[in-house]
């Protein structure tokens, strides 16, 4: 029997503010985060609501003790720092160093956010000393080692890019490591800044919605973008119990699979949800009536919503516990997403409330089940499953208990 | 303690004559202007024609070679598809941000888009296989393939059961990569013709190049061409800890360096990465074939991979290529490879395969 893999610590900073305290606090008021975007800069400003972090680089780098200006660090990273700040609070470096430790981070464009404004200047002849020091920052990995290099770390690390699923797999790597015995403690997540690119590209396929995405609604047309970043710490219940660490959530189970489907829609029967869900269920010998919550994938784009809902609707059989997507709240934060609702559902464990689907009005035609829109409080929730399903048919599902 | 993994088939899209030859690296392919790309093969074999009239080169190539290494190994449906790659597919990401800037955000084409995204190969290779099971993609720059190599490991070791992972790498070479970093001193000045890359390495940089390959990654032994018997990841090294790494794998796995019959080098002619190579051939003895590939393949992210297909080779047929020896040893066999490399950006790997015996 593997040993137990607990969380630890979280960091996260979203649409809803910098801090786990101040995320919870908006989806329990239910104050979504979207806007339209101030500091990305594209001509659908006006156009599309954003799950925008309200901090500029200046400001993030001022958290951090940064110099501002072009720093060389992209967006990306410093939305990953700060949340890991937030992550290492109250952590012994040494001890977390000496004894072993991996960062698994999850990204999807890398520093595309500043690439995209330097792109022309790079591929000049003349190529400004401001826009060289972002020449390498473009791939996925320069926000894992920038993050290791700022807070003076050398941990075992890995970049994993799984589109929208991308830090679900870095939590279940993370754990999958320290089962191993390959590292004592993992900090595991995902970070991903606007861009147009991104923007652009979503938009191109036609599923970024002008109004406030809707998530399981039948009228839903698309998703919402965001940014953000979030972090957990896991280890085992032994190590955490060595060093007095309180123990937030249980991570009790979890499940990676592929559609092989479609190259970026879902199986509309949603057969690759219900196997992940199904997986997941199966890895943390629980069953589907064990599950009080279920922090949805809920992209609000007409193919997800569908599948989704019909594999939990059929998973579930007639006892389909609570489920809400938190998208509306953050907009889809892509590589952070899988993390950032991770920590909605230990959030939701540890104060036992129903974080409601916001901007839901009629019932979709392809189920018969509809999320939950109103917060619910003293939810006696033992078990959330937290899903992310990507482009690629890159599914995955974690389990979180009570510790 | 984990059990070492084993490797029953290995497919490579190289610059050189890799892929579907019965004559590997003859001739040997060279460039003079400091790029080397892949040799394109008939890709219409191994990808749906309705499918491939859209795809870019980098998907052609990435889902070919793992077609290829799922025809070699008589395995239609893998247990998951792993893979790793530092750039993903850069020809798609370069066309759908030029076309951006220069359309000011009207009118793209989504196709780009959804090619560039890094899993986009892992989810063509599983929706062409119906492999609905565990699906990753590493984008670790120089420890991408090897990242995907350790997570096949893990799997094969959470599992009783006999299991197959396909795993592999692609990177692509652009001629915006090219000039984007020429900028940070990536290439060497003046461009040495590529069969001469080691005649220079007192200067910095390196050649650019490309690749894919894919080995089916099994616990089943049988069958088997080699396994890896260790594999370790250092990040922001010096020498003389994969000096030490490298003695220590040795010493676990109870292997004499004069025992090592194949060195693979990752040396790139870049003099600041030098340190590395330079024990492997003041140690070795007169026992040890000491080879190196990047004057073949070109420096990337992923190169690791078309060194860990000539491995399976040497495996296979016994015999180490002229093309690759820089100092020859007498060794009269082929059971035990080390593969040591880095990669520009501060990361080494070692690799210590063994025959199937």
């Amino acid at each position: 029997m593997a040993e137990r893999i607990v969380v630890t610590s979280l960091g996260i900073l979203s649409a809803l503010g910098n801090g786990v305290a101040a995320n919870l606090q908006a989806l329990q008021q239910q104050q979504p985060g979207l806007r339209y975007p101030q500091l990305l800069q594209t001509i659908h400003a006006r156009e599309f609501l954003l799950g925008e972090v309200r901090y500029s680089n200046d400001e993030l780098s001022a958290m951090l003790g940064l110099p501002t200006g072009n720093n060389g660090y992209t967006r990306t990273t410093l939305l990953a720092m700060v949340a890991m700040q937030e992550v290492l609070k109250g952590i012994d470096k040494k001890e977390l160093q000496d004894e072993g430790f991996a960062f698994i981070n999850a990204n999807t464009v890398g520093g595309m956010c500043s690439v995209e404004d330097m792109y022309e200047d790079f591929l000049s002849d003349n190529t400004s000393e401001e826009s060289l020091k972002y020449i390498d920052t473009l791939d996925c990995a320069e926000s894992t080692q920038n993050v290791t290099k700022h807070f003076g770390l050398k941990p075992f690390t890995a970049t994993l890019s799984t589109a929208c699923s991308s830090s679900g797999n870095a939590i279940i790597l993370g754990a999958r490591l320290i089962q191993h015995g390959i590292v004592k403690r993992a900090i595991c997540g995902g970070c991903d800044a606007l861009s147009r690119f991104t923007l652009n590209g979503f938009h191109s396929l036609k599923n970024v919605d002008k109004q406030p995405a809707r998530p399981f609604d039948n009228t839903r047309f698309g998703l919402n973008l965001g940014e953000g970043a979030g972090y957990v710490l896991l280890e085992t219940e032994k190590s955490a119990k060595e060093r007095g660490a309180e123990i937030i959530a249980v991570l009790s189970g979890y499940a990676n699979t592929n559609d092989a489907y479609h190259p970026t829609a879902p199986n509309p029967n949603g057969d690759g949800a219900y196997s992940t869900m199904q997986l997941a269920l199966q890895k943390a010998q629980l069953q589907t009536t064990d599950i009080n919550y279920i922090n949805a994938h809920g992209t609000a784009t007409t193919a997800n919503d569908a599948a989704e809902g019909k594999a939990i609707e059929r998973l579930f059989d007639g006892h389909t516990p609570h489920f809400s997507s938190t998208k509306p709240y953050t907009g889809h934060t892509l590589a952070a997403a899988g993390v950032i609702e991770a920590i909605f559902s230990i959030g939701a464990l540890q104060q036992q409330m129903v974080w409601p689907s916001l901007n839901h009005t009629s019932q979709m035609e392809e189920v018969s089940i509809a999320p939950t829109t109103q917060l619910i409080e003293n939810a006696g929730i033992n078990h959330v499953l937290s899903n992310s399903f990507g482009f690629g048919g890159n599914n995955v599902s974690l389990i979180f208990s009570r510790a | 303690m984990m059990q070492p993994v084993y490797i029953s088939a290995a497919s490579a899209l190289s610059p050189q004559h890799s892929f579907g030859t019965d004559a590997p690296l003859q001739p040997v392919m060279s460039s003079d202007n400091g790029r080397l790309y892949v040799q394109d093969a008939d890709y219409s074999k191994f990808i749906n024609p309705v499918a491939i009239r859209r795809m870019s080169r980098m998907l052609k190539i990435g889902i070919s070679t793992g077609m290829d290494c799922l025809r070699q190994s008589g395995i239609e449906k893998p247990d998951g598809i792993i893979t790793g790659t530092g750039r993903g597919s850069m020809r798609d990401m370069e066309i759908f941000l030029g076309d951006m800037l220069r359309l000011k955000e009207e009118a793209l084409n989504p196709t780009y888009f959804i090619q560039s995204t890094y899993n986009s190969i892992n989810g063509w290779l599983a929706l062409q296989t119906k492999c609905t099971g565990y699906n990753q993609t590493y984008v670790h720059r120089g420890h991408s393939l090897e990242m995907a190599l350790l997570d096949a490991q893990l799997l094969l070791n959470e599992t009783t059961d006999k299991q197959h992972y396909l795993v592999g790498s692609f990177d692509e070479f652009t001629d915006e990569y090219f000039v984007v970093k020429n900028k940070i001193g990536y290439w060497k000045q003046p461009t040495p013709h590529s069969l001469d890359l080691y005649k220079h390495n007192d200067t910095p940089g390196s050649i650019g190049g490309e690749g894919s390959a894919f080995f089916m990654v099994t616990n089943e032994k049988e069958n088997a061409l080699f396994s890896i018997a260790a594999l370790q990841m250092l990040q922001d090294y010096t020498p003389a800890e994969v000096d030490a790494t490298i003695t220590r794998i040795l010493e676990e796995n109870k292997i004499l360096l004069r025992d090592v019959d194949v060195i693979l080098c990752g040396m790139s002619g870049d003099s600041r990465f030098d340190g590395i190579y330079k024990p492997l051939f003041n140690n070795t003895t007169v026992h040890t074939t000491v080879g190196a590939f990047k004057h073949l393949c070109g420096e990337y992210d992923t190169s690791t991979g078309f060194a860990l297909w000539l491995a399976a080779q040497a495996f296979k047929t016994q015999q180490v290529p002229d093309a690759i020896i820089q100092k020859k040893g007498i060794n009269p066999s082929v059971k035990t490879v080390l593969i040591v490399n880095h990669y520009i950006l501060n990361s080494a790997s070692v690799m210590l395969l063994r025959a199937n015996s």
